[in-house]
């Protein structure tokens, strides 16, 4: 049995712009708070010889994606003077130019929140166990790699 | 003794099934063995290892109840 909370990422389907104004408004009681890093992961409409990709649709090892992403918090909290950090992807079809990855990271100053915010999108895209399959305008499919 | 083997991303492709129940495997070399000889196309594939969600670099021995995940290399974002 593990002590420690771990946070769920993961939504259905995409996640709407609505939340993340939500979200700003949500922190302004936190006073301390200086900066606001946000990144927004959106479906791109790649043209492939096969045809184009018109929506990709995500699926995981929840539980170990969740752990691994403790893991993850954890240590940019020990490596940046960080007040919070909110991180959220869909899981199902989200269409192109819909938002499949939205990351929140609040810090008293500019340099933590954005260094901790560009540290945390490559530690999500290479380190937890999701994976997209890209579905193009032809009914076709195609698993996408990252780069 | 029964191993739940778990497969995800563009291994379903060559496996149609996400989850499996294997008997008599005790150690993941042997299992992958078994796993290529029962889904061929896993022969080609590129896949990361998990047992109990912490991935191995080499061949571990299995306990009945141990959960191996097959992953191929992550594309979230």
């Amino acid at each position: 049995m593990k002590e420690h909370k771990v946070k769920n990422i993961f939504m259905e389907g995409p996640i709407p712009a609505q939340k993340i104004a939500e979200d700003i408004q949500k922190h302004a009681t936190q006073t301390a708070i200086g900066a606001h890093s946000i990144f927004l992961g959106q479906v791109r409409a790649d043209v492939k010889e096969t045809g184009s990709v018109t929506a990709i649709a995500y699926t995981a090892y929840t539980e170990m994606a969740l752990e691994k992403m403790h893991e993850i918090r954890e240590s940019l909290f020990a490596k940046y003077p960080l007040t919070c950090m909110h991180v959220y992807h869909s899981l199902g079809a989200v269409l192109a130019g819909e938002i499949c990855l939205y990351v929140f990271v609040s810090s008293p100053h500019r340099k933590a929140a954005i260094d901790a915010c560009e540290e945390l999108v490559e530690a999500i895209k290479f380190q937890l166990p999701i994976w997209g399959k890209e579905i193009l305008n032809n009914q076709a499919t195609a698993w996408k790699e990252n780069k | 003794m029964a191993i739940e083997i778990l497969f995800f991303g563009s291994l379903t492709d060559a496996t149609t099934v996400g989850r499996l129940i294997v008997e008599d495997v005790t150690d993941t070399d042997q299992l992958k063995t078994y796993l290529m000889e029962r889904y061929p196309a896993l022969c080609s594939a590129r896949y990361f290892v998990a047992v109990n969600q912490r991935m191995i670099q080499q061949t571990e021995s299995l306990q009945p109840g141990d959960i191996v995940a097959l992953m191929p290399p992550f594309s979230g974002g």
